[in-house]
């Protein structure tokens, strides 16, 4: 897992795994989106906390004499900056259209909120109240965290048949299905409900462990333990 | 979890002194109060706004907040300032709110509202003028009006109105001595006497719908002739005025002409009404850019809104800025919302929602929607 | 032995190609470089080599250059009298042009095709320039010593025409683009009254600027620049005199038309006679000449009133005009002053 990291040079992985409120998995890029830039043009730092850090290590005028690439739309400085969202954005986008994919992630959190603060305030007693969590963008990492598999089946051919053999997962495709889950379930939707309010029921029910997508991890779980006997067919 | 809790509580107490106020009658309201948030009753707001008059965004955040509060702005207090100060045997002075799109404009339109039903004003409000000459359900109903040739009625859209206006004014009728001053024959049995109460002419409104146009009109000018006569003292409060004089409209007639706003019969008894040749009463109406088709939505200045004929219709008249927050009123803002549970985070946030929603009202809250 | 030859190679010498087909001992010491006589000798047929050797050019003996000899105080008027194409060793001038090669310094003077293609103004230093005016000095007259300063000028001489020759490449001396007369007068120096400067902006259209008060006439439409200036003459002189004249049609001139507003024409001064009427609770049976011809000054701050409407209309509307307006208004209808923020 290390050794992917190490295309940001003069950055070590510790000061990476240091920022500890989001995970290190997605900030690990191997290039900053389309590279019209050669090789060498190192990846941008782009929130105020790296560059904190690496002032302290005095690395920072190093890396303002290097070239750099310039960051993406979505890469901001801003408090509210959030990889998991924008990979959400990304996934949720057909066609490239990025600003209806926003508007729809947006409106979803809307009325994933809406629907928190109306519990909260049906909710009669305190301990109920601190219960219910009222972050669109916590209900989303929760909601991930619960439909992340934590084993796959691969197809494996031995001897004329394909058998689904469960093997380990990295963090990197666990994300993907989870977030890949989340919009199959979502657009499974009737014509109807348009896909905001839709998402933010899917994002509700995960976060509380119920619901479609739980359940399908949950079935993948349990085929991977009714399959552990051909676990052996990936070494041969 | 619970330390969470007491953390809220806390900071409710220590922010209600900063935004709200406890002063939630617009009689009594005044400088001080510039940029605090006052609630409404719920009562109130039912009877006012039932048929509409609050925008749907709104709406949609009463309910998530429980509370219907509005915030007291220059604005509002200076034409209540002015209503007040003014002499009711002059003519009626017209204020005209104009701004940017989503600077204001209909809520404060709606605590004017609230200023003149608690002041005894009797109330003619049309809460979106572009509803009836713009919006086309399937099930829109256009039919030829029958008292005046070549126009076209919008039956159920009058009847709907009179509706509202029976909701806003029910203690006024129910009370006050309004009565018409002479006989109305609808048609061979149906008719209305002289001396009748404005209720049941409101309430032959809406049983026949096939009437409702024309009784808006005849009601439209009894009330003119009760202002004179100083019996009741009117509010006429409209929001797209601007709408009634764009070339043309969404309506067509039954053989699939299209129609101008002067055909429209509900047209003329509004036009009548934001004259300013009789006595005892405010106008107040708002020009804004959405009430007219996206290509000619350059300009929110009043006069681009209400072309030439529009503003030969209201001139003289008081032009009103509707502006975005101050730095006050947004802090204000930004610790309701937070107070609310609408918007949570570190307080550097602040600046950068300055920043990208430019202080617009209506931009600051879709920003803080998702966050 | 024979050999046909059947490729006619111009230049070569065909017996020395057939007798070393014959012979097998020739053979020069290069070719061999160093080996043995009993080691395989290696049949060279091309021989190319070889010929390349013979033609090696003969350096001929070039005189230095003229303008290594050339004294810095001499007279370069002298040495270049009169527009000749550029010549590298007469120019004592290091000048590089051309393209630039990769990782190579741009194209010396020396048989460079680009700076002996191009016109040279060499025959046209300021010294030579100097002496031509000189000569030229005694048939000119003087520039009239009251004409010293841009006001004097333009009061005196108001028509400005422009136009434009040009210097370049090509096989045709004229330019199409020198055909081209601009005409430029100020609005303010041709004798107008008001109907008459109001037909004119109309005729003339896009090529006033209100800005600058410049009336701006270009002609393009002829070949000859001399028939372009006789045109924008003959439009000037048209639109002038047509804008003194007065047609029948144009007293059809409605409101909507007007290029100015003016109060007493439009509907805000029957409003105001209507709201002021009614405020004295008097009867209102004026008709429009009546209306017309009121007198505003009976009402108290209607001019100011009237001034702001003016501005709106005349100026465009703006925040500034809008705020002249309110203050305006609030003041006719008695109202408190607007609140500003504290």
């Amino acid at each position: 897992m290390n050794s992917i990291r190490y295309k940001l040079s003069g950055v070590t992985c510790s000061v990476l795994q240091a920022a500890n409120f989001r995970p290190a998995y997605i900030q690990c890029r191997l290039y900053s989106g389309p590279t019209s830039f050669p090789d060498f043009f190192k990846n941008p730092i782009f929130r105020k906390e790296e560059q904190a850090k690496l002032i302290e290590i005095n690395e920072l005028s190093k890396l303002a004499i290097s070239p750099v690439k310039p960051p993406g739309v979505s890469e901001t400085s801003s408090v509210y900056y959030d990889p998991l969202v924008n990979k959400l954005i990304n996934h949720v986008m057909k066609m490239g259209k990025k600003q209806l994919a926003r508007e729809l992630v947006e409106k979803a959190f809307e009325n994933v909120k809406r629907i928190q603060i109306e519990r909260y305030h049906l909710a009669s007693s305190a301990e109920a109240k601190a219960k219910i969590i009222l972050n669109p963008k916590d209900i989303l990492h929760q909601a991930i965290e619960n439909c992340r598999p934590l084993l796959q089946l691969l197809p494996i051919k031995r001897g004329g048949i394909v058998y689904q053999v469960p093997a380990p997962i990295t963090e990197k495709r666990s994300l993907f299905l989870a977030i890949k889950w989340l919009l199959d379930a979502t657009n499974d939707k009737e014509r109807t409900i348009h896909f905001p309010q839709q998402f933010a029921w899917e994002l509700l029910d995960a976060a509380n462990n119920t619901g479609k997508v739980v359940k399908r991890k949950q079935d993948l779980h349990r085929q991977c333990e009714a399959n552990r006997a051909y676990a052996h067919y990936r070494w041969q | 979890m619970l330390s969470r809790n007491i953390r809220l509580l806390s900071r409710r107490y220590s922010q209600a002194v900063t935004f709200r106020t406890t002063e939630s009658s617009p009689t009594q309201q005044n400088e001080n109060q510039v940029g605090l948030f006052y609630t409404m009753n719920n009562d109130v707001c039912k009877q006012l706004f039932a048929h509409g008059g609050l925008p749907k965004s709104f709406m949609k955040q009463t309910k998530t907040f429980t509370e219907t509060a509005l915030m007291v702005r220059l604005p509002a207090l200076d034409i209540i300032d002015c209503i007040k100060v003014t002499d009711l045997n002059k003519p009626v002075v017209r204020y005209v709110l104009y701004g940017e799109k989503g600077a204001g404009k209909s809520l404060t339109l709606a605590h004017l509202l609230h200023f003149a039903h608690e002041d005894g004003f009797l109330i003619v409000h049309i809460p979106w003028v572009s509803d009836w000459l713009r919006r086309l359900p399937r099930d829109k109903e256009m039919s030829n009006s029958q008292s005046r040739e070549g126009f076209v009625d919008i039956p159920l859209d009058a009847a709907a109105w009179l509706l509202h206006f029976k909701m806003q004014n029910q203690v006024l009728l129910k009370t006050g001595d309004l009565k018409t001053s002479k006989e109305y024959v609808w048609s061979k049995r149906e008719s209305t006497p002289a001396g009748a109460p404005l209720a049941e002419l409101v309430e032959h409104g809406i049983a026949r719908v096939k009437y409702a146009c024309d009784v808006i009109d005849v009601l439209l000018k009894e009330i003119k002739l009760l202002s004179n006569a100083k019996k009741c003292k009117t509010f006429v409060a409209i929001d797209g005025f601007n709408s009634f004089f764009y070339p043309l409209t969404r309506l067509s007639t039954p053989t699939k002409k299209k129609v101008a706003p002067e055909e429209v019969s509900l047209t003329a008894p509004f036009m009548e009404i934001t004259k300013n040749d009789w006595t005892n009463g405010a106008i107040v109406v708002t020009t804004d850019q959405l009430a007219v088709p996206e290509d000619r939505q350059e300009n929110y200045l009043p006069k681009y809104l209400l072309y030439q004929k529009g503003f030969e219709h209201l001139d003289p008249f008081v032009p009103m800025e509707i502006g975005r927050y101050t730095e006050r009123e947004f802090l204000s803002c930004a610790s309701y919302y937070r107070d609310r549970l609408w918007l949570r985070g570190p307080p550097e946030l602040e600046s950068e929602l300055k920043l990208a929603s430019a202080c617009n009202p209506y931009n600051f809250m879709e920003l803080c929607a998702p966050l | 032995m024979s050999v046909f030859i059947r490729h006619y190679n111009p230049g070569s010498v065909y017996n020395a190609k057939i007798w070393r087909f014959a012979s097998t001992t020739a053979e020069t010491p290069k070719l061999t470089n160093g080996e043995d006589d009993e080691e395989f000798r290696v049949l060279d047929i091309l021989k190319k080599r070889d010929k390349l050797q013979r033609r090696a050019p003969r350096k001929a003996d070039v005189p230095p250059d003229r303008a290594e000899k050339m004294r810095t105080d001499q007279k370069w008027g002298d040495v270049w009298p009169g527009p000749k194409s550029f010549h590298p060793s007469s120019v004592p001038l290091p000048i590089r042009q051309g393209y630039v090669p990769k990782g190579q310094a741009p194209p010396g003077k020396k048989a460079n095709a680009e700076l002996m293609k191009i016109p040279n103004f060499l025959h046209l230093t300021p010294p030579v320039i100097k002496s031509q005016c000189e000569a030229i000095k005694k048939f000119c007259t003087e520039w009239p010593k009251l004409l010293n300063s841009e006001e004097a000028i333009e009061k005196h001489y108001p028509l400005e025409i422009i136009t434009s020759d040009y210097c370049h490449a090509s096989p045709v001396i004229r330019n199409p683009l020198s055909r081209i007369v601009i005409l430029r007068i100020k609005l303010s120096d041709l004798k107008l009254d008001k109907h008459a400067r109001d037909k004119f902006l109309r005729l003339v259209g896009d090529r006033y600027d209100g800005q600058t008060d410049l009336v701006t006439i270009t002609a393009d439409r002829c070949p000859v620049r001399r028939q372009n200036l006789d045109y924008v003459n003959y439009l000037l002189t048209a639109c002038y005199h047509e804008s003194w004249n007065y047609e029948d049609w144009e007293g059809d001139k409605t409101l909507q038309d007007m290029e100015y507003y003016d109060f007493d024409m439009n509907q805000s001064k029957r409003n105001l006679v209507n709201w002021h009427l009614l405020c004295l609770n008097e009867e209102n049976n004026f008709s429009d000449e009546e209306i017309k011809l009121y007198d505003v000054a009976s009402i108290p701050n209607a001019t100011e009133y009237i001034e702001s409407v003016s501005s709106l209309f005349n100026d465009g509307e703006s925040d500034a005009t809008l705020k002249k307006y309110d203050t305006s208004v609030r003041k006719l209808l008695g109202l408190p002053d607007k609140k500003i923020v504290t």
